[in-house]
């Protein structure tokens, strides 16, 4: 039995390994088309989004509703919506939650896969079906409510994240992964006399840097994109994340507008463009994300492995 | 190894892939051998098994405590399914328990007598089965789509692109669609202009299925191809090149390496995702049930927020989640054993 | 800005307008309109009513206010109408001396927007004047429904809260009456006489105060004579030499005429709200139960008119003179209206004044105007009184004697009559800071929209009033409107009364809305409508029925 890693190869090699055989032409083509097809199917309405957000109201009013071909262009939305101190506020407050939140679940998740990677360990089947059993039963919004409040979270960003910590998905997925890894691996640490912590972070965790990657980015995308523990447990509106200001900046048919909605009302700016801003603007920790968590993913191609 | 030996006719899967150890990915197949085998952990003492697994239980603790402090002691108020509970009769709901009355099984019974409970019943198995057959698959040739580009550039710019759209709200995705497939939208105003009227996706009663599944696929069907790639990326080149020295083509790469080494995530995710049957959606339903109808767009979720929060029936909605639940836990049994039969992993093994 | 007199309409139209947009996904929260609320007898019971002379002993003795009299006095239940300008040094005093002896206060209160920061010279400016020291809980207005509800269950209520009507359903109704203190101890008699604002307000208000047999909730009184109002763009139909319709047909035929799909131009959006006032239907919830000529006593849908309303909807869906994304019920309508592919809409009164002041500068030609209503036969319509208050302040019960004098101190001062300096500062916060007056016209600068908004405005009301010194023939146009539509006005044998149904009724009618919806857009079957109306007598409506009998018999019809 032999540890072999394997070596890294640079990305910017030549990508086609020796023993795949060249691409044919038909088959190139469909590929690319394909996958031309799907992009355009996001980007299409993308497109159409972004060019409504930029456009300025009395196109949108002429066109009657999203703008496909730009005619003018202005950043009004953006300003608007950045202009104010709250959703500069809301921006940190989010990313902070994010952060900690994302670290936290992180760090509580991988210890409980990897506590419950070994099927016959004391406890094991009944720690998972306790924990499986979360998946399907949901408490009531009352009760969930009086305990945040009996343990004195109301009113602290710790409801935004401990409610809401453990995703019994989420462990179940970096299980599967900790328990593809050959035991082998793990055995001859053992061997070697590692405890399990150490195994977990000087084998385990080095070879599931995709899946942590994944997971990370799975919990962030959730921390980033919640609002209803927000609107529910916190009474100080300073404290809101982005989301819920966004969603409240959106809102219409309110009986006293801020001085967003007043503009919208007077007709200075459009409310369809400025829900689009938001979408964008929604969208722009991802974009600037993604590059770093797809880099892991490529890692994740570099694992080791046992040969047998 | 051979892969050739292991093919058959009938494209079941050979052996031969999943016996090779090396696949780091997902999920081990039934052959990974742990120290301390289920088999004979019955014969060794608790106290060599605790000292043994001590570790791990301590591992496992953090999760299990949150768990039951934010699962576990809320569910607790699920007897109010029992009661006819009223949270404000008493000082604090906790104590409004205890002073509301016991009605046994009545809100059941409602709930069994209720046409709107059962067509709200049908719409969800329909969506369920129909995002089984229409959703369910896209991520993963979508993901061995990307994976089979070469180019790390395209790849990683597909990738990206395609994942977007996960990030935007219900809200948002139903007023873009209004837009585009509405009445008035972009596609009805052109056809308009040559000619054609009439053109309305968004307030079809028939096509309402189909429309929200498409919602679904164009929201999120690109995020959910991360979990494949991942696993995919995990997949040793060593045995596509040893599928490849064997004379195994593009085809036969994808089926006897590739997929196998997606199989066991694909059937972690497909018993979760039936054992979730019954959660087909909540706000993309919410928010078109105007413009189709309570008929075609009420599923339990909508039914359930609409008797139950909205109406402020606690008792009501904690019945209907029980039921929803049990059903839910059923459901992910029997698939797990499905996949056991099939010699997969799984959710957990037995 | 709109001066808040008229920020509550009826319970169920408000909340269908909430819910009638995509993204007030939360607001449908707001639950079926069966306006609940109070109760009945002192041995605690918590549903019925309370009306007659045990209702007068807990009511507040009624002083007019003197301290601006309108240009219009109200008439037919009207709103009074102010059209002068604002003349800051002519402002009254209606708060003497500071009530509030500043002993801090907690108060939640829904908020549509963005809330402003505690501690900002709005809130700061108010508290010094009135004396007060209070802590804003300022809920999101759409996802109010579900805070109050855990709030209430919860054993920390703030000292104060604001409870809209159209939240006030299933159990929440009871709840207020457990978990609210009775006001009599501070208001009954000649004891309101230190709040002479909130004496000010009207009894028939102060009676729907009542729940569980005691004077809980501190009203925002409205106007009675209170439709919704089908407006159209005049400076179109002046253009195309159209004259308003004056019958459901011929509103039809205008609007086959007057609907391009092509220009994307629509004759209409969803008429439904409108088409309950020109066939004579009932508003749904406690005021939906009326004993007819015939002696019987009959809900909204029982009665004929209310399938042939829905039948006329149906029919401008049909014929594709509505809006698509008003069939889908997607967007805002109001911005349509304005945009010009709806040429008719229909919506709160006080819209009239938004929309005037909102295009006022993009489009000087835009000209909206109110409909007048009609009957199924072109003739006089018939319209049924909205209930006097349908929005609450109350206050938790255990508070503290200084908490409750803080509290109503501060309700006091929002309820300051137009034309007073309390009523100013309420409504544009502190000049220089907040707005400037120019010819007689006050205008609210950035920090004013992003300051002023609706926090004070929700404790109390004065009695219903529109003024707008910008557009003062707006006021004018309102209150002749509902002056003219108030001589055509019924109440039904609930009126006037704040009724709270026993819960096991909570949920009768609650697929009714859903169903109408559904109907007019041809997804829902008549015999469907029909099948519903059969289920809901068999299943508890005949019950309700003998249940209101008892109710009305008891405590005398509201008509």
């Amino acid at each position: 039995m032999s540890l072999n890693t394997q070596l890294i190869r640079s990305l910017k090699a030549p990508a086609r390994p020796v023993w795949e055989e060249p691409p044919s032409k038909a088959g190139l083509t469909a590929k690319g088309g394909l996958l031309l097809l799907c992009c355009l199917g996001v980007l299409g309405p993308l497109w159409i989004v972004i060019v409504t957000s930029l456009s300025p109201k009395p196109v949108i009013d002429r066109v009657g509703g999203l703008v496909v071909i730009p005619q003018g262009i202005t950043f009004v939305n953006y300003t608007e919506l950045l202009s104010g101190g709250q959703v500069s506020r809301a921006i940190m407050v989010s990313v902070g939650v994010t952060l900690v939140g994302t670290l936290f679940s992180m760090a509580v998740s991988v210890l409980a896969a990897y506590g419950l990677s070994r099927p016959g360990s004391l406890g094991h089947r009944f720690f998972l079906m306790t924990m499986m059993a979360t998946m399907f039963f949901g408490a009531g919004l009352i009760p969930t409510y009086l305990l945040v409040q009996s343990l004195g979270l109301t009113d602290t960003y710790l409801s935004l994240i401990l409610p809401s910590a453990v995703s019994v998905f989420n462990i179940l997925v970096l299980r599967a992964f900790f328990m593809g890894i050959s035991p082998e691996l793990t055995e001859s640490a053992r061997i070697d006399g590692a405890g399990d912590l150490r195994i977990l972070l000087t084998i385990i965790m080095p070879l599931s840097r995709a899946v942590l990657a994944v997971i990370s980015l799975f919990y962030a995308v959730g921390y980033w994109s919640a609002w209803f523990n927000a609107s529910i447990y916190l009474t100080d509106q300073q404290m809101m994340p982005l989301q819920n200001v966004l969603i409240q900046l959106v809102q219409k048919n309110t009986e006293a507008p801020t001085g967003l909605q007043q503009a919208v009302r007077t007709g200075q700016l459009s409310a369809l463009g400025l829900q689009m801003a938001v979408m964008v603007l929604a969208l722009i920790p991802v974009a600037v994300a993604s590059p770093f968590v797809q880099r892991h993913f490529k890692k994740g191609m570099l694992t080791g492995a046992v040969k047998g | 190894m051979s892969l050739t030996a292991g093919s058959r006719p009938d494209g079941t899967r050979p052996p031969a892939a999943v016996e090779e150890p090396t696949a780091a990915v997902a999920a081990a197949s039934p052959k990974v051998s742990v120290p301390g085998k289920a088999g004979k952990a019955g014969k060794v003492p608790f106290q060599v098994r605790l000292r043994r697994d001590r570790a791990l239980i301590l591992m496992t603790l953090p999760v299990m405590v949150l768990l039951l402090l934010f699962n576990y002691v809320p569910l607790l108020g699920n007897v109010v399914a029992f009661q006819d509970y009223d949270p404000y009769v008493s000082s604090n709901g906790v104590t409004a328990i205890f002073h509301s009355p016991w009605v046994g099984v009545e809100q059941f019974s409602r709930m069994i007598d209720d046409p709107l409970f059962w067509s709200a019943a049908k719409n969800t198995i329909v969506l369920f089965l129909l995002q089984l057959a229409l959703f369910f698959p896209v991520p993963i040739a979508l993901a061995l789509l990307i994976n089979s580009v070469i180019r790390p550039r395209v790849r990683a710019v597909a990738q990206a692109i395609m994942y977007l759209p996960h990030f935007f709200s219900w809200v948002l995705v139903v007023t873009v669609f209004q837009q585009i497939f509405g009445g008035a939208g972009i596609i009805a105003q052109t056809l308009e202009d040559h000619g054609w009227s009439g053109f309305d996706l968004m307030t079809n009663a028939d096509l309402f299925k189909y429309l929200v599944t498409a919602q679904s696929v164009w929201k999120d069907a690109g995020w959910g191809i991360i979990v494949f790639l991942a696993a995919l990326a995990a997949v040793s080149t060593d045995l596509y090149e040893a599928a490849a020295m064997d004379g195994a083509g593009r085809w036969r790469r994808m089926w006897h390496v590739t997929l196998p080494a997606l199989r066991p995530v694909i059937a972690l995710l497909l018993v979760l995702r039936v054992g979730d049957a019954l959660s087909v959606g909540f706000e993309q339903f919410l928010l078109q049930r105007y413009a189709v109808g309570a008929g075609a767009s009420e599923v339990l979720d909508t039914y359930v927020w609409n008797m139950g929060i909205q109406n402020g029936d606690f008792s009501y909605a904690a019945a209907v989640g029980l039921v929803k639940g049990a059903i839910g836990v059923c459901l992910v049994l029997g698939a797990n054993k499905f996949a056991h039969l099939l010699g997969e992993q799984g959710v957990y093994k037995k | 800005m709109t001066p808040n007199a008229d920020s509550a309409p009826s319970g169920p139209s408000r909340r269908s307008f909430l819910a009638s947009t995509a993204v007030a996904t939360a607001a449908v929260a707001g639950g079926m309109p069966l306006l609940a609320a109070c109760g009945g007898s002192d041995t605690g019971s918590r549903e019925g009513t309370t009306s007659g002379k045990a209702a007068d002993k807990m009511l507040p003795t009624y002083v007019a206010s003197t301290v601006a009299q309108p240009d219009l006095p109200s008439k037919n239940g009207s709103g009074a109408g102010y059209t002068g300008k604002v003349d800051l040094a002519a402002l009254k005093t209606s708060v003497p001396k500071k009530l509030g002896t500043g002993a801090p206060i907690k108060i939640m209160s829904p908020f549509w927007g963005s809330p402003p920061k505690p501690g900002n010279p709005y809130y700061t400016a108010l508290d010094a004047a009135a004396g007060t020291k209070i802590t804003w809980q300022n809920q999101d207005g759409t996802t109010y429904g579900e805070k109050l509800g855990a709030v209430l269950a919860s054993s920390s209520i703030p000292d104060m809260v604001v409870v809209p009507g159209w939240e006030l359903v299933g159990k929440i109704a009871n709840a207020v009456t457990a978990k609210f203190m009775d006001l009599a101890p501070y208001l009954a008699g000649d004891k309101a006489k230190k709040y002479p604002n909130l004496a000010a307000i009207p009894s028939d208000a102060w009676r729907m105060g009542i729940f569980g047999g005691a004077l809980r909730g501190i009203p925002m009184p409205a106007a009675t004579a209170n439709w919704i109002t089908p407006f159209y763009r005049k400076d179109i139909f002046d253009k195309k030499g159209w004259s308003p319709p004056k019958s459901p047909d011929e509103f039809l035929s205008w609007a086959k005429e007057a609907t391009s799909a092509k220009a994307k131009v629509y004759a209409c959006a969803d008429m439904n709200w409108s088409a309950w006032s020109f066939f004579g239907v009932r508003p749904s919830g406690t005021l939906g139960w009326n004993i007819g000529d015939d002696g019987k006593l009959t809900y909204r849908h029982e009665v004929p008119e209310y399938l042939e309303a829905l039948e006329w909807v149906r029919k401008l869906f049909d014929a594709g003179v509505v809006h698509p994304d008003d069939k889908a019920r997607s967007g805002d309508q109001g911005q349509r209206f304005t945009a010009g592919q709806v040429l008719v809409y229909n919506d709160n009164i006080a819209s009239w004044y938004g929309k005037t002041a909102e295009q006022a500068q993009a489009k000087p030609d835009f000209e909206i105007e109110g409909m007048d209503l009609f009957g199924a036969d072109g003739g006089n319509p018939t319209l049924w009184a909205s209930q006097p208050a349908t929005i609450w302040s109350l206050i938790r019960k255990g508070a503290s004697k200084a908490t409750v004098e803080n509290a109503l101190a501060a309700a006091d001062f929002a309820a300051a009559p137009y034309g007073t300096k309390e009523r100013m500062l309420v409504d544009y916060g502190v000049e220089g800071t907040h707005y400037t007056v120019k010819d007689g016209v006050p205008v609210k600068n950035d920090l004013g929209n992003s300051q002023v908004l609706n926090a004070w405005v929700m404790l109390a009301a004065p009695a219903a009033y529109y003024a707008h010194p910008d557009f003062p023939d707006v006021a004018r146009k309102q209150v002749e409107w509902q002056q003219r539509m108030g001589a055509f006005m019924k109440k039904t044998s609930t009126f006037g009364m704040n009724i709270v149904e026993p819960t096991r009724y909570a949920n009768l009618g609650s697929q009714f809305e859903q169903l109408e919806i559904d109907y007019v857009r041809g997804n829902r079957k008549l015999s469907e409508v029909q099948a519903a109306i059969s289920t809901w007598k068999s299943s508890g409506g005949d019950k309700l029925r003998d249940w209101y009998k008892e109710l009305i018999d008891k405590n005398g019809s509201g008509n």
